[in-house]
């Protein structure tokens, strides 16, 4: 286990408009008003855990910061947490630092990329984080506070400022805050952590480089028609997926999951066909994004001409989703980064 | 590899300069040798690409020349 030494402290006046007039000065905030982290705070957050406040998670890039457990509890603490989330917090620190999660090119791309938290598990229900209802939406406080957390601890450990190592050229919302649970009791299918090796009573967090959400509204009753659709919808020609042969995620409305259930279709039925659906002819991209495809996917394809079948992804295995949402119509398509793969960790 | 004892240096785009001495210093390498072409390229032409690129090239030549010579 690393250490590193403790977080600095200071003395402020106790006056909540001062404090965060500081935190605004010191671009130690989202642009919100925070939670000012008092000792106090910060030792109740540090109860919720087993593991030393001064053990090192993770160091994180752009500016290699020591994410040790307490520096993620004080961000904690400033997004509002309930002290309860710190080790869901600790094990998405842990997963947005794999390798194959590329959080360096996440935070200093100029592409819009955010980190989408998804939680499974016994976790969902203990935090009361929101599965069902606008659950990528307003309104719970697990989802938005769990959500802020991560990008303060990214911003404040990580370096990554917008402007100055966050190189996104406008950003999205998702950065604020992007967080939800799976509707496991909802779903028609094993849940996705199930489906990433872990037992079903296990709770964790998975990590994803998602670049915003796509409104997928169809009434379509017919599975094959309803994959379609969707299919059609996720193909576009400035896809960063299809450059890089890309991670896309899907969040199926229940109704949604039901109408392939019926269809007959397993989740590798579902990747199967979206993958051969979403191919796409290279000619719909711009000559330079055709350029931009043959860097990163000659050894997949060769030469790319303009009548080459580009797929969304290198594999079917690489299409993941999951089931959330009230009723409605409506799934969502989250597009990834492109050159980065969701990683997921076990909460304990 | 500049704490292996090798020269080395960074390139990028003048809208990327700062993330890259950022970076550097975040590494504890404050003062690693950024060459910097301008940004963007996308709407240059060939010969001009080619002129940015000699320029680039000359610039290198300089940094590691004098990283080495430290």
């Amino acid at each position: 286990m690393t250490t590193s030494s403790p977080a600095a402290t200071f003395e402020a006046l106790d006056d909540l408009d001062a404090i965060n007039k500081l935190y605004r000065e010191r671009r130690w905030s989202d642009g919100l008003p925070i939670v000012p982290p008092t000792e106090a705070r910060v030792a109740r957050m540090l109860a919720c855990t087993r593991r030393k406040r001064d053990e090192v998670i993770a160091i994180l890039p752009p500016g290699f910061g020591e994410a040790t457990v307490e520096r993620i509890a004080i961000n904690a603490v400033m997004a509002g947490c309930d002290p309860e989330c710190l080790p869901v917090l600790i094990a998405a620190t842990d997963a947005v630092a794999q390798a194959q999660f590329n959080i360096q090119g996440i935070e200093a791309t100029t592409n819009p990329a955010a980190v989408w938290l998804v939680l499974n598990g016994p976790i969902v229900r203990q935090l009361g984080v929101n599965a069902t209802f606008n659950c990528l939406g307003q309104g719970t406080w697990a989802n938005a506070t769990l959500g802020r957390a991560i990008r303060l601890i990214l911003q404040n450990i990580g370096g990554a400022l917008p402007g100055d190592m966050d190189r996104a050229t406008q950003g999205q919302p998702a950065k604020y805050t992007f967080c939800c649970g799976e509707n496991e009791a909802q779903s028609p299918w094993a849940p996705l952590h199930v489906e990433r090796g872990f037992a079903l009573e296990a709770s964790t967090v998975t990590v994803v480089g998602a670049e915003g959400t796509l409104n997928l509204n169809t009434h379509s009753k017919e599975a094959g028609e309803l994959l379609r659709v969707i299919a059609e919808s996720m193909a576009h020609p400035t896809s960063n997926e299809y450059c890089h042969g890309g991670e896309p995620w899907i969040v199926f409305a229940p109704e949604h999951a039901d109408i392939l259930k019926a269809g007959g279709l397993t989740k590798r039925d579902i990747k199967q066909r979206l993958w051969e659906l979403t191919k796409m002819p290279a000619r719909q991209l711009s000559v330079k994004e055709i350029l931009r495809a043959q860097a990163s996917r000659s050894d997949e394809y060769g030469e790319i001409k303009p009548d080459t079948m580009l797929s969304i992804s290198r594999s079917p295995d690489d299409i993941w989703f999951i089931v959330a949402g009230g009723p409605g119509t409506h799934s969502v398509y989250v597009p990834c980064f492109g050159n980065s793969r969701a990683v997921t960790r076990e909460i304990t | 590899m500049v704490k292996r004892g090798k020269a080395a240096l960074t390139i990028c785009s003048t809208a990327f300069k700062s993330l890259g001495h950022a970076q550097a210093s975040a590494l504890g390498k404050k003062d690693l040798p950024i060459a910097v072409m301008p940004h963007p390229f996308g709407l240059r032409k060939r010969d001009e690409v080619r002129a940015i690129a000699e320029k680039c090239a000359d610039d290198i030549a300089a940094l590691v020349t004098k990283a080495g010579s430290k």
